[in-house]
């Protein structure tokens, strides 16, 4: 695959911009690699029907590459794979299998208005292919996305359209089908749905358990905790590597490998968890190469109303200070506003008071909590779809306070950075329990201090483990396959981290392996269930499902075509840069439009970032090829001359 | 970081520590006195010693000492540790501390907490403790003149006010410099001054559509500005007008001003300019002899459309929309600046600026559309030269793919704005005047154009560099391109025996840069027209279509925020992808060198790229950037002393605080 690469990449390039306006592949530019799946995308009509109105501009197709050429790949793979689909079914996934179909319904796009086809319902996908256009209109959805259904209307509503169904998306969408008024048209695709899209609640399997496809890379290989602490330099004099619970029983929602200062011992370690937030003990993040500054995550101390202390607490976190030889000062990074952090010891959690852990100073970053930004995110979708009212769009985008939470994590992550980096000072970042905007600011920090992470395999390796193995609760905070929508425990909280990269990459062009694509790749697999990697709440969940075995991780099928998420801009020569300091102003945050305005069609005709990427590529493609001709013919003079002069070799000199 | 930054400042001042202030101030003044800089027929009229300048959005604690002068073309201030290289982008005619005089916008008289509006001609009083300093490419100043002389401050501040807001227009510098001048211009730029430039443009364009009658003539009416003193001497008029109708017909028109043509595209559909009938005029007739004019010549007949530009915006409305608009840009403290961060999208909302960006780019996408249906176009607006200047700009850039080279685009700026005698004096506010007709729709014009190289970023040989350079040149009042109201004027300002000016044209970059500053104009992203890239792959239709939705839009931050310290990205922003590009043609350049054995044969500018010396480690704002400035401003202060907004802390976080 890695082969093919980007020359390929070129040649579809050219054979799309020769017929731009005819493409059926013209998938969808925000190449969800959802949509991809299938031949037809599903904004492909409203794509065609634009661009007969005017021709388009040399870039407008550029990002439909990726998933022309995503499309192009599945489809010769479904060839084998695909047995159950037909002409007119949706093309299947290995393990997918169609539930229920309902022809004769319209889909209501609130763009390019109804569309009559045929619905179908699997054990992975709604998929609704339209029959009365010409260039079919299909939509194409994981049901793993789907918050809620709704049925619209009765059997005696009255209007045209008035009775069908109506899906709330996690993914900043809504659809809307109508049904003819007759035979309860809508029973069974309802009632499909609403088991196939939340199957917990139907005690049935998450799609990933059925899901089955061999990649050559296991990507549940990708993370390997020791080796990854061994990258950092560990062991070495003041850390070392516990395996204290390796069985889970100190705090089961931490990995089964720590990394802790050597000075601490198993004793250390257990009274320290008990004075945490549900055993969350400072373990080790990331250690500076040079200076041996550390970031370090915990949950809230149980200080409570009384303000108890724990003498063994404080020495742990003396040592953490202490095997930091640079500095003799830890910086404890609240994430919560004080005004929270107070508030916690009504319920025994709180904060270190500077009295009790010398040498420390507790700084809070203000960042609220997971019910805020869920509130906030949901005016954002309210906001975005599905149509932008122009004339208060900005004040609108004020009024969510999304970009003003973007904003304080940023901040917060460049003070931890500037801690560590400039200051040569170790930092303890924690919030409540630690798993939410601790791990946004711990994930975030090393991906600005560090320039592996901003590569595809170590972001995923960032997620693995910062969010994954330190227990960010995916299951509650998706609420994969549960109806139960209005669960309080769901939140954006990975978006949201997933958006602050997004915005260090605008500021940043070219510190970044990977693309856009990849993260909005990721972003659509948090949801969709067909791989295992976001399912379940802690390791200790996950080895007990096993996973690994049961399931696809999505690093395989991410690191198995890799060229797709490549940055072409991506810059890791001589003068790359070491740290990156992101300006957190307003005057810089943006609304990430490419993802939360995606389903808009005028919103994405253009998007400038990427085209101009999509561009480079090409270009540097050009340049590329242009450099071997060079070298080549270069190459070969240099054997003419050789052969002249010098006796025959049996290697060519040319060639290192 | 903050601590290291401190200890850089070796010439930073505090204000307490007055003695140590006066230690070193005798030294530098005499360094001082010898390196002013002054051009040809440049002279000082007024000097204030131990002045203090404060970095720009800073708490105006500390400052740098030096000497502040005013010359009768620029303010300036030399400092010790001044040096001349502290910029990237250098300018022959000013450095990085000066700024020409017609630069100045606002000045503020500085009391204790307070500041007041100073307007030409105001009693200064005689104890000026400082001075901020507005400027119209949004950079500020700020001065203190706490440790000057008795007399210093007052005497500055009364040149300033004197100098930088002349009353006559012979007043500019502009008439003053003496330097000899052998004009450089590239010749592919078109002047748009005599006769064969209109008639190459008319040819132009008629060329590209094979079979079409032409059914536009150039007249020769209006020389000597005998039927219009605003239009150029040469215009291009329906064929089937006579001379002699024009001039009866001009009458009926605000400012004397008949339609004209600007272009035409390859189907014979002409874009048009037209002005509207003179208030007292109640009657129609000329304006519809003339209507069924342009269509009669249209080849298939077809009826204009007439495209009115002045519903929902006007020169005012502009004008009162940028002077918010510079408050966000150009915040005169810290706590200014985070105050805005606050609330900076509903501000930046209600200055309505992006709201006119986005009326401009919809109205040049509407006419494009009707030419590109084969239907001419009329732009009608109160004299049709403003508004009218715009849109008809825009829409040649979206549809002639020659207007985006360099020199197209050059020579579409003298085509439709200069010689069509948009009134730049006027709008830029080169003379003292009552403001009213001062506006910056030059600027709106040239934001227009970012957005679109944002969204075309391969379509245009020029950069935004090229384009925020452009806006500053507006303000130097040198060159004749932007001085002017209309070609009227110039003629005579350059004829005149009294004044004798000598016509310096802006397009010869090379008086202000040198090559290599002038090589960062070049996109290297750009597909030469004809080149074998995809995306000009044949078929295409040379038509952009640009979203203008204000939620499609960005902020020109290069242009906008440079002189905000506290927005620099350090190897960060924008310009990095240039900076990648230009790397990889360095790398190919250089291939190719080598295989030519030095021989490169090329005339593209960019080949020119291997002999570049990149700068790497650019920040965000290069090349405007202060070299120093990576190092000087440290982790920058949102990042650390992060005031957190009030309203953060809301009710509702309140309420579900402990989580």
């Amino acid at each position: 695959m890695e082969k093919r690469g980007s020359a390929e990449l070129l040649n579809v390039e050219q054979s799309n911009s020769k017929n731009a306006s005819s493409d059926s592949l013209n998938s969808d530019s925000k190449s969800s690699s959802l949509n991809s799946k299938i031949g037809q995308e599903s904004e492909s009509w409203e794509k065609a029907s634009r661009s007969k109105s005017f021709s388009t501009s040399s870039t407008s197709t550029d990002n439909n590459i990726i998933s022309a050429l995503e499309t192009n790949k599945e489809n010769q793979g479904k060839e084998d794979l695909n047995l159950t689909g037909n002409e007119t079914g949706p093309p299947l996934l290995n393990g997918e299998r169609v539930q229920g179909v309902a022809r004769d319904v319209t889909y209501l796009c609130p763009y390019s208005g109804p569309a009559r086809g045929v619905l179908s319902v699997t054990n992975y996908k709604l998929h609704f292919r339209s029959i009365d256009r010409e260039t079919p209109y299909v939509v194409d959805m994981p049901l793993g996305v789907v918050s809620r259904i709704e049925k619209v209307g009765g059997a005696l509503s009255r209007g045209e359209n008035s009775y069908g169904i109506e899906i709330f998306c996690k993914d900043m969408r809504n659809l809307r089908f109508a049904h003819k008024q007759e035979n309860h048209s809508r029973r069974n695709v309802f009632e499909k749905l609403q088991q196939y899209s939340f199957p917990l609640s139907h005690n049935m399997l998450l799609f990933a358990y059925e899901y089955s496809e061999t990649f050559p890379d296991n990507g549940w290989n990708v993370y390997e905790p020791i080796a990854e602490l061994k990258r950092m330099g560990i062991n070495n004099d003041m850390w070392k590597i516990s395996k204290i619970n390796d069985l889970y029983s100190i705090c089961d929602s931490y990995p089964g490998v720590w990394a802790v200062p050597t000075a601490a011992t198993d004793e250390d370690l257990q009274s320290s968890a008990a004075f945490r937030s549900r055993g969350r003990l400072p373990v080790l993040s990331w250690i500076h190469p040079e200076s041996q500054a550390t970031i370090t995550r915990c949950a809230q101390p149980l200080v409570g109303v009384g303000g108890k202390r724990s003498r063994e607490d404080e020495r742990y976190i003396q040592l953490i200070m202490d095997a930091n030889a640079q500095s003799h000062k830890l910086i404890i990074m609240d994430a919560r506003p004080m005004a929270n952090a107070v508030a916690n010891k009504a319920k025994g959690g709180g904060y270190e008071s500077e009295d009790a852990y010398q040498n420390s100073e507790v700084v809070f970053l203000d960042i609220h909590n997971i019910h805020v930004m869920r509130e906030s995110l949901r005016k954002l979708k309210e906001l975005c779809f599905p149509t932008i009212d122009e004339t208060r769009w900005l004040s609108g985008l004020e009024s969510t306070m999304w970009l003003k939470h973007i904003k304080c994590i940023l901040t917060g992550a460049v003070k931890i950075v500037a801690k560590v980096e400039t200051h040569k000072t170790s930092v303890l970042v924690h919030c409540s329990d630690g798993w939410d905007r601790t791990a946004q600011l711990t994930a975030l920090a090393m991906l600005l201090l560090d320039p592996y992470y901003r590569t595809i395999k170590g972001f995923e390796v960032l997620i693995e483990k910062e969010w994954l193995s330190f227990g960010h609760k995916f299951q509650q905070r998706i609420g994969h396959g549960d109806e139960h929508h209005s669960d309080a425990d769901r939140s954006p909280v990975f978006v949201q981290f997933i958006d602050c990269v997004w915005q260090v990459s605008q500021q940043f062009p070219n510190a970044f392996q990977f693309n856009e694509h990849f993260l909005t790749t990721i972003l659509d697999h948090l949801y969709s269930c067909r791989f295992g990697t976001f399912l379940c709440s802690s390791e200790r969940e996950r080895v007990q499902e096993r996973l690994k075995e049961r399931t696809v991780s999505l690093w395989s099928y991410i690191n198995n075509q890799i060229p797709f998420y490549q940055n072409p801009l991506y810059w890791d020569g001589p003068n790359h840069q070491l740290v990156l300091i992101p300006i957190a102003s307003m005057r810089y945050i943006k609304p990430w439009k490419s993802f939360y305005c995606r389903w808009n069609p005028s919103m994405r005709q253009q998007d400038p970032v990427y085209q101009r990427t999509r561009e480079l590529l090409v270009q540097k493609e050009q340049l590329k090829k242009k450099a071997e001709e060079c070298r080549r013919e270069q190459a070969s003079r240099t054997n003419r001359t050789l052969n002249s002069s010098a006796p025959p070799r049996l290697h060519s000199p040319v060639h290192s | 970081m903050e601590s290291k930054s401190c200890n850089n400042f070796i010439s930073y001042v505090g204000f307490e520590e007055h003695e140590m202030q006066n230690l070193g101030s005798s030294r530098r003044n005499s360094i001082n006195e010898n390196s002013i800089k002054l051009l040809p027929g440049e002279a000082v009229v007024a000097k204030g010693q131990n002045v203090l300048m404060f970095e720009p959005v800073s708490e105006s604690k500390q400052g740098i000492s030096g000497v502040l002068s005013i010359t009768n073309f620029k303010l300036t201030f030399v400092t010790a540790d001044d040096n001349g290289d502290d910029i990237y982008q250098q300018n022959n005619l000013y450095g990085y501390t000066d700024t020409c005089l017609s630069n100045i916008d606002t000045i503020y008289l500085l009391m204790g907490d307070k500041k007041r509006k100073l307007v030409p001609g105001a009693v200064v009083p005689s104890k000026v403790k400082g001075i901020f300093i507005i400027c119209k490419n949004l950079r500020t100043w700020s001065f203190s003149f706490k440790f000057s002389p008795i007399g210093d401050g007052k005497n500055v501040l009364n040149a300033l006010l004197h100098h930088a807001f002349p009353t006559k227009h012979h007043l500019l510098f502009a008439y003053e410099y003496k330097e000899p001048y052998y004009s450089s211009v590239d010749k592919e730029v078109q002047l748009f001054r005599n006769i064969t430039d209109w008639q190459n443009e008319l040819d132009r364009t008629y060329s590209r559509g094979i079979h079409l009658k032409n059914g536009w003539r150039l007249s020769t009416a209006n020389v000597e500005f005998q039927i219009c003193p605003s239009l150029s001497e040469y215009i291009i008029v329906p064929a089937s007008v006579t001379d002699s109708q024009l001039f009866k017909v001009a009458q009926h028109f605000q400012g004397s001003r008949p339609p004209v043509w600007s272009w035409s595209n390859e189907q014979g559909a002409a874009l048009v300019k037209m002005s509207e009938l003179c208030p007292s005029i109640t009657e129609r007739t000329q304006e519809n002899i003339m209507l069924e004019n342009i269509r009669k010549n249209h080849p298939r007949k077809i009826q204009p459309v007439i495209i009115e530009l002045n519903k929902d915006i006007s020169i005012k409305a502009v004008a009162s929309s940028f002077s918010k608009f510079v408050h966000l840009c150009s915040p005169e403290s810290v706590r200014q600046f985070l105050m805005q961060e606050n609330n900076f999208y509903s501000l930046l909302e209600s200055t309505k600026w992006l709201k006119y960006v986005s009326y401009c780019l919809q109205k040049a996408v509407e006419a494009s559309e009707q030419l590109n249906n084969g239907v001419p176009v009329i732009l009608q607006e109160g004299a049709g030269r403003d508004v009218c200047c715009i849109i008809s700009s825009l829409v040649q850039l979206l549809s002639d793919p020659y207007f985006r080279t360099i020199t197209g685009f050059q020579s579409l700026l003298q085509k439709e704005w200069v010689a069509a005698g948009h009134p730049f004096c006027d709008r830029l506010g080169h003379l003292k005047n009552d403001g009213s007709k001062k506006s910056p729709l030059f600027l709106l014009y040239l934001d227009c154009v970012w957005q679109l190289c944002q969204q075309f970023p391969a379509e245009f040989e020029f950069t935004e560099t090229y384009l925020t350079t452009l806006w500053d040149t507006a303000h130097i009042s040198i060159f004749e391109t932007f001085i002017f109201n209309c070609e009227r004027d110039r003629i005579k300002a350059a004829t005149d025996p009294n004044t004798r000016l000598v016509l310096r044209s802006v397009w010869d970059w090379r008086e202000q840069f040198n090559e290599q500053d002038i090589l960062l104009f070049h996109n290297p992203l750009f597909n030469h027209p004809g080149s074998s890239s995809p995306s000009y792959a044949k078929g295409k239709s040379a038509f952009l279509k640009p979203l203008y939705k204000i939620s499609c839009l960005e902020i020109w931050s290069q242009c906008y925020f440079r002189w905000i310290p506290h927005l620099v990205i350090n190897n960060g922003g924008h310009n990095q992808i240039e900076m990648y590009a230009r790397l990889l043609q360095n790398d190919v350049a250089q291939l190719q060198m080598d295989i030519n054995g030095g021989g490169g044969i090329s005339s593209s500018p960019i080949d020119k790229m291997s002999t570049y010396l990149l700068q790497m480690n650019i920040n965000s704002f290069y090349p405007f950037s202060n070299k120093k400035s990576g190092n000087t401003v440290s982790t920058p202060i949102i990042n650390t002393s992060f005031i957190m907004s009030e309203s953060m802390i809301d009710a509702e976080s309140l309420l579900t605080a402990p989580d």
